[in-house]
């Protein structure tokens, strides 16, 4: 093999994954926390934001609790809990929810709207009171695109323009998308796990700097091996990776409840 | 840990074994802004993770123009000589022009080695007798033909036609194409159990966690092969997958390059 020269390690700091068991898995059942730690270490990433599948797939409350017992005392995993308005009851109020997240050091929420999960709007009427709190409190609000739409990533970014907003899942194909929501907000983060189109990591550093991109692999249902090296054999500069790879998150970490 | 984790790490390109992408493309697609969709894009990002060679088709060939993508394709391969070879594309719903073509491509271009085939994209089944002349054509030359699958909602190519037509045809290496995707892997290895001329392509976005260890557990690491879909998907997304995969450093070298090097003579 050629010798190279070794450069130091980037710090991994993956922004989506989860634990629990689902009914559909991709496929093999990969759903403690041991399994996860095992797909991070083989990757080379050293922490990760967590939530409990039963959160999105069964119910969020049970979810969130079931998370911060099995996550306990691990500090290389931090908690991330899945949200739904307080109009039901099933949760808090936004005022008593943010403070018993604050006490228990979450570190973001995701939210699942639409029919095929939570059944409710992200809409003001339904959501507004909720994401005024998040985005109050810079609660950084992590959106899958393959449940929301564009449309609702621009009207949140719009009525919400302090909440950091990271939206998951974004594929090679959804650049006509992000391009023009980039251009006009500065609160709209991107998740690489399957941002993977051909040079797409290098054109959009080019044009509006790193600091809109956040390493994220969706472990333990992906591996976590294909987005490390696409951030690892990019071409970009160091300091950039860095701030992909670790530095972005921990930014917008150190920013919450000012 | 993978014998090339500080390697892969470190952002350092494999370079102590051959890597041969078998699932590659060229230039624009309608429906998404790829930036480093032409040939020289695509090298580049090749040299920086130590991607060899790769066998191209062209994006625009299967839903728009068959014999304006293998034009791009003969040119991409011409200008790239030893790292670009050619897969020629063809379309079911052109049943004369296909064959053309592909007498066409192989007899001008040496470089031309493989065919690629889109049922959905060509909304042409695969067993389609209008496909025969083209099956009949691989098997007469002995080809790898490379087919997209998909396990879901592929009427036209969904895993279990893609086998129908492998025992039809069993001269002929028949390449799945993203192994029917994310969750196609146990159907996958199931049907290429059955059916000894199928080989499983890696290539895909929504990347399974230890799909790489299941292949190779279950079926040998004999009948993987590495694809990337550059510049669909960046290709050097697969290269860590392979890389970083827990499995024999044999197994990586007959996925990243000795099972295609079986089949196709380069010189």
């Amino acid at each position: 093999m050629r010798e190279a020269t070794m450069k130091e390690k980037l710090h991994f700091f993956d922004c989506n994954c989860s634990i629990g068991r689902t009914g559909y898995p991709h496929l093999l059942d990969i759903s403690d926390v041991q399994g996860l730690k095992r797909e991070m270490e083989i990757a080379g990433i050293e922490e990760a934001l967590v939530y409990h599948s039963i959160s999105r797939d069964a119910h969020p409350p049970l979810g969130n609790s079931l998370l911060l017992e099995k996550i306990k005392d691990m500090k290389e995993l931090h908690p991330v809990w899945v949200v739904i308005p307080h109009h039901t009851k099933e949760m808090d109020r936004p005022e008593k929810l943010l403070k018993e997240m604050k006490k228990k050091g979450i570190k973001a929420v995701r939210m699942y709207p639409t029919r095929n999960y939570h059944s409710f709007s992200l809409s003001e009427w339904s959501s507004g009171e909720l994401l005024s709190s998040l985005e109050g409190s810079r609660v950084p609000l992590i959106l899958d695109i393959e449940i929301v739409s564009w449309e609702d990533v621009q009207a949140i970014l719009k009525s919400h323009p302090k909440l950091p907003l990271v939206v998951s899942n974004c594929s090679y194909r959804h650049n006509r998308f992000i391009y023009p929501l980039l251009e006009k907000n500065n609160n709209l983060y991107i998740e690489i796990s399957r941002f993977m189109g051909g040079g797409a990591i290098e054109d959009l550093v080019r044009r509006f700097g790193a600091h809109s991109l956040l390493f994220g692999t969706n472990m333990p249902h992906y591996t976590g091996t294909a987005a490390v090296a696409l951030l690892t054999y990019a071409d970009i500069e160091d300091r950039e990776k860095e701030a992909i790879a670790s530095g972005n998150l921990r930014n917008i970490i150190e920013e919450m409840w000012p | 840990m993978s014998e090339y984790f500080d390697r892969i790490q470190s952002g350092i390109a494999i370079d102590d074994v051959e890597i041969i992408d078998i699932h590659a493309h060229l230039g624009p697609y309608f429906n998404m802004h790829i930036p480093a969709c032409d040939a020289r894009s695509m090298v580049r990002n090749m040299d920086i993770c130590g991607i060899d060679k790769a066998f191209i088709s062209a994006n625009l060939s299967w839903n728009s123009d068959l014999v304006l993508g293998n034009k791009m394709m003969l040119e991409a391969i011409r200008s790239h000589r030893g790292r670009l070879y050619g897969a020629c594309s063809v379309n079911g719903n052109y049943p004369d022009l296909s064959v053309s073509e592909l007498e066409r491509c192989f007899s001008e271009e040496k470089d031309v080695k493989m065919i690629k085939i889109h049922p959905f994209l060509t909304r042409c089944k695969l067993s389609d007798s209008r496909m025969e002349g083209i099956y009949e054509f691989a098997s007469r030359k002995k080809l790898l033909v490379l087919v997209h699958t998909w396990l879901d909602n592929c009427p036209y190519g969904n895993m279990d036609l893609f086998t129908e037509v492998a025992k039809a045809y069993p001269k002929v290496k028949w390449i799945m194409g993203h192994s029917g995707g994310p969750f196609g892997s146990y159907h996958a290895v199931e049907l290429a159990k059955q059916t000894k001329n199928i080989f499983l392509d890696i290539a895909l976005s929504m990347c399974p966690a230890q799909q790489i260890e299941f292949f190779v557990k279950e079926l040998g690491s004999e009948r993987v092969l590495f694809g990337t879909d550059n510049p669909f998907i960046d290709p050097r997304a697969q290269v860590g997958r392979v890389g970083l995969a827990q499995i024999t450093h044999k197994d990586k070298v007959n996925i990243f390059s000795a099972n295609v090097r079986r089949f196709i003579d380069f010189r």
